[in-house]
């Protein structure tokens, strides 16, 4: 078609159970249903993209329509757009343990409740679960002749229980979300621990601002990467300008030791077996041994950036992919948990994760713990509650001290630009010193 | 498919669905808009959609069931998949949907003047550039978007109203060596906004953030612009309002009706028929007719937010507060112009620090009230001027204590998503330099 140099087009259809109890009361169980494409075309100024509810595959000319649709709307565009040379290729979608569409949600509904009593404690006054199920079929087609289809489920449960005293209201959270299949099974101690943090915060202290030495668990050590890292390598944002890693690639800001990776094709809860643009998915070492190494790029800013991996663009149904992390993880060293405590001495062991936020161009990020315990002398004392930290990209790297030997990855979601895509982040255990730490406590 | 279209296919989901329950309830949005956006100062990219959405709602013998779909010519499957859902949930005393009522479906929130084009959007960047000119920053990245909806609400008592929506919105986002800046606008109506205030305000932050000053450890009086306060409102103390989280035991407001849970001069409210804003309805998302209520009058808490379901379960009245994030799942408890308002004053003459916005807001406990953010823009502020910027910080406390603690309003107030407030002024706030 006249002035159109590219297009592809993802059109994702599928749908969504949920149950949601609250308090032993089923509040909403049910299944919807989606359908949505997004056409992306590139004419000679920039993008036109349409985004179309209820797509209904069409070729000849009513998709030649469609195209025309969506490059007129690149006619305001001011600037041409360039693709970057990118592998093909598409992973399988790891196999299910146990399909969760073979599972009556009668029987989902049974188990989840069974997870929900489990926080019955006289201290909890209230308790709430929620089951979520989401299936896509993903198709997508590029007018350079790449094509594929794939199928895949994710699967998961929170469960939260809030222990009121007096004036005081805490609340003790649990999640297990994956990739594997029906997931509600096996987990029935969820609720309950979830309850046995709760009640055990209503005792815990505000911890106290300042800076000193902070362990962090895999889940924390995870969210830390992802702030603190991942999103300031994305291209799309070294591109705007807007990272304080532009022009750092090849600079050393970590420890020898450290190495952040981001790899989509990990099968964790963050996996794609192909990015949303039709690129075969790589493992990106964003930071290898304490230097910058690899952004994560979509074929825009591969080109127009370089210095990095194209494969991380991703996408929500029915709109325009933008660069992601997925699997997110520093990678594991070589000390133990006792050595660990030992170079802490004196500190705070953090533990839990209720999301971070960073401005990567001016380098700041906070993330905050779900609970933590004070360090004396190695061993970990009184528990303590909301506690945040905070730092700058440039610096805090050099103050991971030590990694340990087992990394776990923790699900979660990821928000930008207005859309939330499934992420894993993890770590293992880790020692930060000079941290950063928020809290109201006063002496 | 066009919504005069759609009136024929209500009827008949009503008329199918009661062959087998008590009650039908129909939510069909339809809308298209365009957007485009900046990458530093060229438009990169121009997009449009169209969306519909259909929600079904279904209730027999107390239990609700609920489906959605986006391809409305597959009704009788989401009909059939709401009825499923209801045989799954808890049956909850239920006293009926609303019936029909006069009120008025004039749209309060439509502007006839907005052209949903990409000419529009393109005219709304270049004056938001032209803004970002008045400092020495760059801009790394912007958006303007606008949009028009129509939303057709019926039941099977009768109830079938039809509202119309119109919006824009605009962002820009600024650098200057290693500060950034951020601005925005929104409004129903095309002439309520100001682009080249939003790239001038987001060019004057990137621009006078740069070379700040580390803060010494303390308390201070701050003040939180109402971007900032909004940040902490919204996701902490507006929950605390919501009757379902107080009856469930997830308000700490449970047992306060009647207390002093702010300081006198403030008041909080949710005026669903204020003119010219952006959340105005006549009727909430399950056809109730809307009207103030006020939560917390000069301090005390007088109020909490209500939908049928919940007001059914607890012995309460509706307060009209259903509302829907689009078309999927159930209607929840919401407000629609939430307001805080009280006594204005200068409250910028004496010097203190200003904060115009935080990092993490969303990480404070939405329990107990604690947070620690790290502050994004912070200055010092004297004689209503920014004076030496602050580099870096953390700022922790409870949202619900500061409350305590507020000394003071702005004059003006600024509309920050659905929340209508002033900047505040706080005494003896903890914030933690580096």
């Amino acid at each position: 078609m006249p002035g159109i140099t590219y297009y592809d087009l993802r059109h994702v259809t599928g749908q969504i159970t949920h149950i949601d109890i609250d308090n032993g009361i089923c509040e909403s169980a049910g299944t919807t249903f989606f359908n949505k494409a997004v056409l992306r075309v590139i004419s000679k100024s920039g993008w036109g993209i349409l985004q179309i509810d209820n797509y209904q595959p069409c070729t000849g000319r009513k998709f030649d329509e469609l195209l025309q649709k969506a490059c007129a709307l690149s006619a305001i565009t001011q600037e041409p757009v360039n693709l970057g040379d990118v592998s093909r290729g598409v992973l399988a979608v790891p196999a299910m343990k146990e399909d969760p569409r073979l599972v009556s949600i009668e029987e989902k509904s049974a188990i989840l409740s069974e997870i929900e009593k489990g926080a019955i404690h006289p201290s909890v006054v209230n308790r709430r679960a929620n089951y979520i199920e989401r299936v896509e079929q993903v198709g997508f087609f590029d007018s350079s002749g790449n094509e594929y289809a794939y199928e895949m489920c994710r699967s998961g449960f929170n469960v939260l229980a809030v222990a009121s005293r007096n004036d005081n209201t805490q609340m003790g959270y649990e999640r297990e979300h994956s990739i594997d299949g029906f997931n509600l099974r096996h987990h029935l101690g969820l609720g309950k621990k979830a309850a046995g943090i709760a009640v055990a915060l209503l005792d815990a202290k505000s911890a106290h601002g300042g800076k000193l030495k902070a362990i962090l668990d895999p889940e924390l050590a995870g969210v830390f990467a992802h702030e603190a890292v991942g999103h300031a390598s994305e291209g799309d944002l070294i591109q705007e300008g807007n990272s304080v890693l532009k022009d750092k690639t090849g600079q050393k800001i970590g420890n020898d030791r450290l190495t952040i990776v981001d790899d989509p094709g990990l099968p964790e809860f963050g996996f794609d077996p192909v990015d949303s643009e039709g690129v075969a998915v790589r493992r990106t070492e964003i930071i290898k041994n304490g230097v910058v190494n690899a952004f994560l790029h979509n074929r825009e800013s591969l080109a127009a950036v370089g210095n990095g991996i194209a494969g991380h663009a991703r996408g929500m149904a029915g709109e325009p992919p933008l660069v992601r992390m997925s699997n997110t993880f520093i990678e594991a060293g070589d000390a133990t948990d006792h050595e660990i405590f030992e170079e802490c001495k004196n500190g705070i062991f953090l533990k839990g994760s209720r999301g971070g936020q960073v401005d990567p161009g001016r380098g700041v990020f906070q993330f905050n713990a779900e609970y933590g315990y004070l360090v004396k002398n190695g061993e970990c004392t009184g528990m303590v509650r909301d506690v945040s930290l905070s730092g700058d990209i440039l610096t805090t790297l050099h103050n991971i001290a030590l990694c340990g030997k087992n990394r776990k990855m923790s699900p979660g979601y990821c928000g930008k630009g207005g859309q939330s895509v499934p992420v894993s982040d993890g770590a293992p255990t880790i020692l930060l010193c000079d941290a950063v730490v928020g809290g109201s406590g006063m002496d | 498919m066009r919504w005069w279209a759609a009136v024929e296919w209500i009827d008949q989901i009503i008329k199918k669905g009661l062959k087998s329950v008590d009650e039908v309830e129909i939510f069909y949005v339809e809308g298209r808009s365009i957007s485009a956006d900046l990458k530093q100062k060229k438009i990169n990219l121009a997009s449009a959609s169209e969306d519909c959405g259909l929600g079904i709602r279904t209730i027999h013998k107390g239990r609700i069931g609920s489906s959605s779909t986006n391809d409305p010519g597959h009704w009788s499957e989401c009909l059939d998949a709401a009825i499923a859902s209801g045989h799954l949930a808890t049956p909850l005393p239920w006293e009926g949907l609303p019936v029909a009522q006069d009120i008025s479906q004039t749209p309060l929130t439509f502007d006839p003047l907005m052209k949903v084009e990409p000419a529009s959007a393109l005219a709304l960047l270049e004056q938001m550039l032209a803004g970002s000119e008045e400092h020495t920053a760059e801009v790394t990245a912007g958006s303007a978007g606008l949009s028009t909806s129509t939303v057709t609400l019926a039941n099977s008592s009768g109830v079938h109203y039809t509202d119309s929506h119109t919006g824009v919105s605009l962002s820009l986002e600024a650098i200057h060596k290693q500060s950034t800046g951020y601005e925005f606008d929104h409004s129903s109506f095309m002439n309520k906004v100001n682009p080249f205030h939003v790239g001038e305000r987001a060019s004057f932050f990137a621009h006078e953030s740069a070379g700040g000053k580390e803060i010494p450890t303390g308390n201070y009086e701050i003040l939180l612009s109402p971007l900032a306060y909004a940040e902490l409102l919204g996701s902490v103390f507006i929950p605390a309002l919501n009757g379902r989280n107080v009856h469930a035991g997830r308000s700490r407001f449970a047992k306060s009706i009647g207390e002093q849970v702010s300081v006198p001069l403030l008041s909080m409210y949710d005026d669903p028929l204020l003119q010219g804003a952006d959340g105005s309805v006549s009727w909430d998302a399950e056809g109730m007719p809307t009207h103030r209520i006020d939560f917390i009058r000069d301090g005390v808490l007088e109020a909490f937010a209500y939908d049928l379901k919940t007001a059914y379960r607890y012995g309460k009245t509706s307060t009209a507060s259903a509302v829907r994030g689009g078309y999927g799942g159930s209607p929840g408890i919401g407000h629609h112009n939430f307001v805080v308002d009280g006594k204005r004053s200068s409250i910028a003459d004496e010097r203190a620090v200003y904060v115009h916005s935080v990092v993490g807001a969303h990480t404070a406990n939405p329990m107990s009230g604690e947070f620690s953010v790290e502050l994004s823009n912070a200055f010092w502020m004297e004689g209503g001027e920014f004076e030496e910027p602050i580099r870096s910080a953390m700022l922790s406390g409870n949202v619900f204590s500061l409350h305590n603690e507020i000394i003071g309003m702005s004059q003006k107030s600024r509309s920050i998503g659905s929340l209508i407030l002033p900047s505040v002024r706080i005494n003896k706030q903890h914030i933690i330099g580096k």
